[in-house]
């Protein structure tokens, strides 16, 4: 629209405000001046306080609503093309799977909608159950599935169109620490080998910290970014946790969600 | 917490069964013989089960031909309606429009009562036919399965929407895969409301009337002859009738959609 860039941020939130019924005496102010901008490839968290408006980003980056105010792209398209354009995959905080449909129908579903064929199909959902580790459960219906084991389908189905990128609410919410650590492995795996984007909300500091390439703090009542905290952890391994540049990692998050300005130099926060 | 209630259900399922009912009814019946027999009621009164069961069989050949009139009223009826109702359960749903209008509309028709339209419908159509009757339990079918379905087309969960929006579907294919799908359960519901009244609602269109084979005819006529067994035998006969409708569409539903009322609250 504006300037012909080169190379697009994968995500790009400019002036961003949402206010749920404006002008009424219920008038919420659920995001208030967000600016954000995503490289292509960068694990992005979302932390903050419950109301704070992170799934309503996710929401407004989604176009699933509107914004009130301000501006979203997604790889140099607005939100309503990229949608169209099926640039983004999204796993709810609910798992929203439809009960008449076995698990492995359920991960079809968008592929359905994009008129692949039954074979091509049947195989790639089967391929992201493997990856998941569900396979045993694709003929099951969601209810006869756990919590976190319908959450890990509905992620296998947020992948099911291998989009550029990923919004993630709490998906691991729900998951025992064990399958939850495994989880977040195969989902740095996956960002690793494939290069997607991802935005991924979380209440967890340690995850966010060792997910993440940056952590971004949201306060609520308006709901703004208040803090950015890099991390920079490089390769993760199974001693990643045990490092000091993780422990400083998870102390300056839990510092910026205090609304402390952290002393600590590395790493940095750049206050906002 | 939701694997203890699956087992409570289980449990409570099996109590719940065939046996308690049948155990009551036959108490009851039994209750019902000694009382009439101890106080020496009247049949006009209340007739003694033995003597509704003695009728009921020697007439069940004539038995069988008006359930199986009224019976074949009010399927043709329900089937009507149910079409009827799934239409304009769709098009309420596709246009707010629609729904304003039409759900009073669907509303003051269920309001109507069946007495008042019988006869008008009778001197609209031909009385000799079937057609009134057939209408009659039309309409009343129409309301209960209009106003489920609708609901169930509407009522989507939210998150389900979205997830429909961000996988770019047409209203459709929304329809298609999401409102419809939901609304089976809902539909069952309405049907089940709807059968056992499709029968009531043919066997009362008879009282007003034109042929004399079904139910509530041969109900009228044993009553008109002081036969008061004999109208108690065809009462059995209706209720049966109209458990029988009631059966088979439970049994199509457990058939068809297993997830209903499995649906875990996450
Ligand atoms: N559809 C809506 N209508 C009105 N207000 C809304 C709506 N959706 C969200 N809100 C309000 O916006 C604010 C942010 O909600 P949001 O769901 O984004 O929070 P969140 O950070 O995701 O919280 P949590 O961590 O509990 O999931 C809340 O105050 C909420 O009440
Ligand atoms: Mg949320």
């Amino acid at each position: 629209m504006s300037s012909v860039q080169t190379s697009h941020q994968a995500v790009d939130v400019q002036g961003l405000w949402k206010i749920f019924n404006e002008g009424s005496n219920n008038e919420v102010t659920a995001l208030s001046d967000i600016n954000l901008s995503v490289k292509p490839g960068e694990f992005i968290s979302l932390i903050g306080p419950s109301g704070c408006g992170k799934s309503t980003l996710l929401r407004v980056i989604g176009d699933l609503t509107g914004a009130t105010r301000g501006e979203v792209f997604i790889a140099g398209e607005t939100a309503p093309v990229a949608r169209e354009k099926q640039l983004y995959g999204i796993a709810f905080q609910q798992a929203a799977l439809f009960d008449w449909r076995t698990v492995r129908r359920n991960v079809e579903l968008p592929l359905e909608l994009q008129g692949l064929g039954k074979k091509e199909r049947r195989e790639r959902a089967l391929e992201l159950l493997e990856l998941v580790q569900l396979s045993d459960f694709a003929e099951h219906r969601p209810w006869e599935l756990s919590g976190g084991m319908q959450q890990r389908v509905a992620i296998a189905r947020s992948l099911a169109v291998d989009p550029p990128l990923l919004l993630m609410d709490e998906p691991f919410g729900a998951l025992d620490e064990m399958t939850r650590e495994r989880m977040q492995n195969e989902l740095l795996r996956i960002c690793q080998e494939t290069g997607k984007t991802i935005i991924f909300v979380t209440h967890s500091i340690p995850e966010a910290v060792y997910l993440s390439d940056r952590v971004i703090v949201m306060s609520p009542r308006p709901g703004r970014i208040t803090h950015t905290v890099p991390i920079e952890l490089g390769e993760r391994n199974e001693d990643t946790r045990e490092t000091d540049t993780f422990y400083a990692g998870v102390t300056a998050v839990r510092e910026a969600l205090r609304g402390r300005s952290a002393s600590a130099s590395p790493p940095r926060i750049e206050e906002l | 917490m939701s694997t203890q209630t699956a087992a409570q259900s289980r449990r409570t399922g099996r109590f719940s069964g065939i046996w308690p009912p049948i155990l009551i009814a036959v108490l009851f019946l039994a209750a019902w013989q000694i009382f009439v027999v101890a106080r020496d009621i009247q049949p006009y009164l209340l007739p003694a089960p033995s003597l509704i069961v003695t009728n009921f069989f020697t007439d069940l050949s004539l038995m069988w031909a008006a359930a199986f009139y009224t019976g074949t009223t009010a399927f043709l009826g329900l089937v009507l309606g149910t079409v009827l109702g799934l239409v304009m359960a769709l098009l309420a749903s596709r246009f707010i429009v629609v729904n304003h209008l039409v759900t009073p509309l669907a509303a003051g028709l269920a309001a109507v009562p069946i007495i008042a339209l019988t006869p008008i419908l009778n001197n609209m159509f031909n009385i000799t036919s079937r057609t009134p009757r057939v209408l009659v339990t039309m309409i009343i079918v129409l309301f209960p399965m209009f106003v489920n379905v609708t609901r169930g087309l509407l009522q989507v969960k939210p998150v389900q929407l979205e997830l429909m929006r961000s996988m770019n579907a047409h209203p459709r294919t929304t329809l298609k895969v999401l409102r419809i799908p939901n609304a089976i359960p809902f539909f069952f519901t309405g049907l089940k409301v709807a059968a056992p009244l499709a029968v009531i609602a043919a066997l009362v269109a008879e009282y007003f009337g034109g042929p004399q084979e079904g139910l509530g005819s041969r109900i009228a006529s044993a009553a008109a002859n002081t036969a008061y067994g004999r109208a108690w035998a065809y009462v059995v006969a209706s209720i049966i009738t109209g458990l029988i409708f009631y059966l088979v569409v439970v049994a199509v539903e457990k058939w068809t959609t297993p997830w209903t009322g499995r649906t875990r609250s996450t």
